[in-house]
């Protein structure tokens, strides 16, 4: 469980973060989102303690951040950032073993660990492993950053828009990755995004940043139903809310006893993907792989709140 | 970057410090009738050791000086001094060496350290300015993610800053030790062991070829360096 107790950040007048306070439940991900200059990049960096509060404090697990030296604290938490930051003169292996590095782990578990954690990512050991950044693509190099940010099995993730310089097929691969990576692991991770529709794809709950406050803070579905201001109801978009809505429902919750004709659905389909097969294929109901079916009824009535 | 004039230059180089003799006929038409065509008073070798001991012992220290201070002037406790340390390395590459040389011979006396030192304040500067420059243009992401990762801010220093901040570092290096190659030679002025030696005594003989082998000596010296540097700094890009 992290922690962040009445953080402010004040530059002269400027407030950049005022006053926030959230948790962020152990195996759980939160997504702060918000316009550009909103405080976000502030705020994650008021946990890792890259700047000092002006007010304020973090406990992780129980324990009060302000109580270790903030090099110790940091090596406790993973940090992507959107430009990655890899180290341009040691390769990928030894960008990765970075925090085990300065832990002192030995070199056998260090090697196992940066093998494991390329796998982990899709990263071939052999050939990426002794590459140097320069030498990857933008989606190698922000895998790379990843794996870094994990090595040392840290108690907190804390990403900075990872996704910002992907295209958006790779970004939406990324995003799912991440995903299975997170329930894979457990990992609790604090997330920035500018991107409202990342942040309810990717998150257990939400917190919408204005100006340096939190203007709600709420599961994705709280903030698509009801958006607690207009700040809120104008980032979530008035154009695709049922689709939204959808996606963050399994279709398996969906399913019906029967049969229908048409390519079946993977079970792993969320409902939104599971309508848009639906009108695509302009089927009343499809059937779900490994038995029952979605019909188009049901979707329509699972849209809203 | 092809090699081999550098080589060429080098073995050109060679012959001439070991077999000067087989240079006679190039340079005779520059001596005066009679006069010798090749410096005799001492081995052109050893002068150029000595040349080249002289340059190395003053760059050595003011690279260390200069980097160290750059460093150091970055950091939040050494700020204030950023402006104080431009106005005294400037002021070391703006101060004439000779006029160096003719302040501290009272006090050091003739010979190898006046020439040190006028060598040592020439060559802060670069160095000093290009450690700037260096640490300036780290991509921030980088520096962000050493912050990020748990360094101590030593180790960010020794394993992040300082190698990515080497290639920009030893370009200053190398401007430094060229210049010091050729202002090492006035020198010989107060007695310092040199290739100087070689150039004045044509001066005052009039004996154009002592001249020449002197300046030309120094000149493929510091071409030489040049490349070296630049190889080095290549290989750490
Ligand atoms: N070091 C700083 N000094 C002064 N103002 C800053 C500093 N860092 C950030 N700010 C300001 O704080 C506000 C929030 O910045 P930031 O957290 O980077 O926003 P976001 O990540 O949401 O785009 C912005 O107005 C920014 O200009
Ligand atoms: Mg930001």
């Amino acid at each position: 469980m992290i922690g962040l107790h009445n953080l402010s950040k004040h530059y002269d007048d400027l407030r950049a973060v005022d006053d926030v306070s959230l948790s962020i439940e152990t195996g759980s991900v939160v997504a702060i989102v918000g316009t550009s200059g909103s405080g976000k990049s502030t705020l994650l960096r008021l946990v890792n303690r890259l700047i000092e509060p002006t007010a304020g404090h973090v406990t992780l697990n129980g324990q009060d951040t302000r109580d270790m030296p903030a090099f110790e604290l940091r090596r406790r938490i993973g940090y992507v950032i959107q430009d990655h930051g890899l180290f341009p003169h040691w390769t990928v292996a030894r960008n990765i073993a970075t925090v085990p590095r300065l832990l002192g782990w030995p070199k056998d578990k260090i090697r196992a660990r940066v093998e494991e954690l390329l796998r982990l990512l899709s990263l071939d050991p052999a050939t990426i492993g002794p590459r140097f950044p320069h030498q990857l693509s933008g989606g190698q190099m922000q895998r790379v950053g990843v794996a870094r940010a994990l090595a040392a099995r840290p108690e907190l993730l804390l990403m900075d828009e990872p996704f910002g310089a992907l295209d958006p097929v790779l970004r939406g691969k990324a995003q799912a990755d991440l995903r299975a990576i997170q329930q894979t692991l457990g990992s609790t991770i604090l997330l920035v995004t500018h991107d409202m529709a990342e942040a309810i794809r990717l998150s257990d709950r939400v917190a919408v940043m204005r100006a340096g406050r939190v203007e709600q803070f709420g599961t994705p579905a709280e903030i698509l139903s009801r958006p607690a201001t207009a700040f809120v109801r104008d980032l979530v978009g008035e154009g695709e809310r049922a689709f939204r809505f959808l996606s963050l429902i399994p279709a398996t919750d969906l399913a019906e006893e029967g049969a229908a004709s048409g390519q079946p659905l993977p079970r792993t389909a969320t409902a939104s993907e599971a309508l848009d097969a639906l009108i695509w294929q302009n089927a009343e109901a499809l059937p779900l792989e490994g038995g029952g079916r979605i019909s188009r009824a049901a979707l329509l009535r699972a849209g809203h709140p | 970057m092809k090699r081999w004039p550098a080589l060429v230059l080098l073995a050109a180089m060679l012959a001439f410090l070991l077999r000067p003799a087989l240079f006679v006929p190039l340079l005779a038409p520059l001596a005066p009738e009679g006069a010798p065509v090749i410096y005799d008073r001492a081995g052109l070798l050893s002068l150029t050791l000595a040349h080249l001991a002289l340059v190395a012992g003053a760059m050595v220290p003011a690279t260390l000086v200069a980097v160290a201070l750059g460093i150091f002037v970055r950091r939040p406790a050494g700020e204030a001094f950023l402006p104080l340390s431009r106005v005294v390395t400037g002021f070391g590459q703006t101060f004439p060496p000779v006029a160096v040389l003719a302040l501290t011979v009272p006090v050091l006396g003739f010979g190898t350290w006046p020439t040190l030192l006028a060598l040592f304040l020439y060559g802060l500067l670069p160095v000093f300015e290009n450690t700037l420059a260096a640490f300036s243009a780290l991509p921030p992401s980088v520096v962000e993610a050493a912050r990020g990762t748990g360094m101590t801010p030593r180790q960010r220093l020794w394993q992040v800053e300082l190698p990515l901040a080497l290639p920009l570092i030893l370009d200053g290096v190398r401007t430094a030790t060229v210049i010091s190659l050729s202002t090492a030679t006035i020198g010989s002025v107060v007695a310092a062991r040199g290739l100087g030696e070689v150039i004045i005594a044509g001066l005052t003989s009039q004996n154009l070829a002592f001249v020449a082998q002197g300046g030309v000596l120094v000149a493929v010296l510091a071409i030489l360096l040049a490349q070296g540097f630049a190889l080095l700094s290549a290989r750490l890009r």
